[in-house]
């Protein structure tokens, strides 16, 4: 690529003859391959997190709580949808836009939707949600796991040729806040939906914009 | 259209493996698409390097086609980003002065290719896109661009930079 590298003064015919002769096979960029760094860098930060922070007593007997279940399914819905968008942006096609994750994230807006409803409707706010001692693990451990997720993401996507790329960054940001946030809530001792309105909602939305400023840049080409 | 898109989806994963008259074929083809899809969305001046800089893209970014599914789309894809990007550099440049209108003459293959920047010009608002067309495409100055459309200076540079962002949202919409 070297002699490629500059565009003045060189005709057309002669680049295509540079191209074809720095010509060597190439592995394809394959969207599986994203959604398996995805996959793996999760069951990691679930690997570490879990025996320093505990699982829910719940969860390890493997009888959940109602709301772990609900909340779970609509983190990993969310998480998994926002991946396969942005991984399937890595080889990119007019036309070929994937936008099933709004549906998955419409699922999510159900918990800050029901708290807002259940307060409307008179039920008392559990103020003590907003000094829980769990916070600083909530965030902390939703946020390095989204850190650790969306950094692998990113660097696999840089392989990739995105070309919407604040959309990407929205989505790898999103992808790694409701999959690190998934993280957490395997450990999370609340069964309060305010509490997951409120602190998921935080760790997902917080991971979303960081991407959305961080991630662009690193895959601009 | 489909049988050549079908062809050309067959070369380059050939390319992919390595085969250099496969590739020879497909660059050259893409070259004289290029050329097409770009006519009339570009100064001319900097027409050749647009397609010579596409065409390194796609060097760059090979591994990224699916040849289980349509070339061109993927090449337009490419070559929108890469002219969205243009655009974008020279605006950065400061209001590069061109002294050449729009070539004239344009075939009817030519509207064709058109199409699909023009799909992404349509989601501009009027004032974004007429400032757009006449700065960065007919290569007219912020100030000249100004007094045609009746628009301010620093209207016509907001509806640029804030039409530039739109583009690039819409790489790859229909």
């Amino acid at each position: 690529m070297s002699k490629a590298n500059s565009v003045m003064n060189v005709s057309s015919a002669d680049r295509i003859d540079d191209l074809v002769v720095s010509l060597a096979p190439v592995r394809r960029v394959r969207k599986r391959t994203g959604l398996l760094v995805v996959a793996a860098a999760t069951l990691l930060a679930i690997a570490l997190s879990a025996p320093v922070f505990g699982l829910r007593p719940d969860l390890a007997a493997m009888n959940p709580a109602e709301i772990v279940l609900l909340r779970s399914g609509a983190l990993l819905l969310t998480g998994i949808a926002a991946a396969l968008a942005v991984t399937a942006s890595a080889s990119p096609g007019v036309g070929s836009r994937r936008e099933g994750w709004r549906w998955a994230l419409g699922a999510m807006l159900l918990f800050p939707a029901a708290s807002g409803l259940l307060i409307l409707g008179g039920a008392p706010y559990p103020l003590e949600i907003l000094a829980a001692s769990s916070v600083p693990y909530c965030i902390g451990i939703s946020l390095s796991s989204a850190l650790a997720i969306g950094g692998l993401l990113t660097a696999w996507l840089r392989r990739g040729a995105v070309t919407e790329l604040r959309r990407a960054g929205w989505l790898t940001g999103l992808a790694a806040g409701a999959l690190g946030t998934f993280v957490y809530n395997l450990g999370c001792p609340s069964n309060s939906v305010h509490y997951v309105a409120l602190w998921y909602g935080i760790s997902v939305g917080s991971a979303a914009l960081a991407g959305r400023l961080m991630v662009p840049p690193l895959l601009r080409w | 259209m489909r049988a050549d898109d079908a062809s050309l989806s067959a070369l380059m994963s050939k390319a992919q493996a390595g085969d250099r008259e496969a590739y020879r074929a497909v660059l050259e083809h893409s070259r004289d698409w290029l050329v097409r899809f770009y006519r009339g969305r570009i100064d001319p001046a900097g027409a050749d390097d647009l397609v010579q800089e596409t065409l390194m893209s796609i060097h760059a970014k090979r591994a990224t086609y699916d040849p289980s599914r349509p070339f061109l789309p993927w090449l337009a894809a490419i070559a929108r980003y890469r002219w969205v990007d243009r655009l974008r550099r020279t605006y950065r440049r400061s209001e590069t002065e061109l002294d050449e209108t729009l070539a004239e003459g344009d075939h009817e293959a030519d509207v064709v290719a058109r199409i699909s920047i023009d799909r992404m010009l349509a989601r501009l608002s009027e004032g974004q896109g007429e400032a757009i067309r006449l700065v960065k495409i007919e290569g007219l100055s912020i100030a000249e661009a100004s007094r045609r459309t009746g628009q301010s200076v620093s209207l016509v540079k907001v509806n640029i930079h804030r039409g530039l962002r739109k583009l690039a949202e819409h790489v790859e919409s229909e």
